[in-house]
């Protein structure tokens, strides 16, 4: 699960970091259709980057706003990732030694 | 007694075809040759990804300083050894951004696995961060905002 190793997750949370935005709001904005980026937007919000609010009848996606649970989310992803770069590099290293 | 809630931990594993002498040594003493320094680093981050650091040492004792090695020939600090128990584990007490109201925790585990090894890593301690006044709270903000500006440019890279 690496939530941010999609290149249009990454074009959503980006544009998210500049405010709150609703999901037609996001579709305009990236060459995506609004399925697309509702499925984009569950998947960033299991992995706890991105929260949902209501604001009357809109449905409104945020930057998680709780630091830690950010940070930590953040975490999450970093460590899925490097440890398959470690598991990369141990395993590339019995032919290179010397 | 702390009545501080605690916050889950960060937990991921992976599985190495090597042995753990190996899988150790490689993550320890070869961490610069898997650790992303260019979105993962002070250096990458300042720079905005458009440099990296020289390289990443983790010194391998008891009170072992973690840090990048830049290339203006400063050290970076990234955390301190706390737990050094080769081949099977290592923790390392993680306070990369100096503004964090306290460190985080992260304990790696190295255990046979067949003929390879099964690499546990646990990162805890968020409930540190959250303990602290909301200013406290507030200067981290600027750390986690420094950690989005890596992704940026990852993402542009």
């Amino acid at each position: 699960m690496a939530a941010l190793a999609d290149p249009t997750r990454r074009a959503i949370f980006e544009r998210l970091r500049a405010g709150p935005r609703a999901v037609g709001e996001l579709a305009s904005e990236l060459p995506v259709s609004r399925p697309a980026v509702s499925q984009h937007l569950r998947v960033l919000k299991e992995a706890g980057l991105v929260s949902e609010r209501r604001n009357g009848t809109r449905r409104l996606y945020r930057i998680e706003p709780d630091a830690v649970a950010a940070l930590r989310a953040y975490f999450d992803e970093f460590w899925s990732q490097a440890l398959e770069a470690f598991k990369a590099a141990a395993e590339s290293e019995e032919r290179s030694s010397e | 007694m702390s009545t501080q809630t605690t916050v889950e931990p960060v937990r991921q594993s992976v599985t190495v075809a090597r042995p753990v002498e190996d899988a150790f040594r490689v993550f320890t003493d070869g961490i610069a040759t898997w650790w992303p320094l260019r979105t993962h680093s002070i250096e990458g981050m300042t720079s905005e990804g458009a440099k990296a650091p020289e390289t990443v040492v983790l010194e391998g004792h008891v009170g072992g300083r973690l840090y990048e090695r830049m290339t203006s020939g400063e050290d970076g600090y990234w955390g301190t050894v706390t737990h050094w128990e080769p081949p099977h584990r290592v923790v390392i007490e993680w306070k990369v951004n100096p503004n964090a109201p306290a460190p985080t925790e992260i304990d790696v585990s190295f255990a046979p696995d067949g003929d390879g090894t099964r690499v546990e890593l646990v990162h805890r301690g968020w409930e540190r961060l959250g303990a602290e006044a909301e200013e406290a709270r507030a200067s981290y903000s600027d750390g986690w905002v420094a950690v989005m500006g890596a992704f940026e440019n990852a993402a542009n890279a």
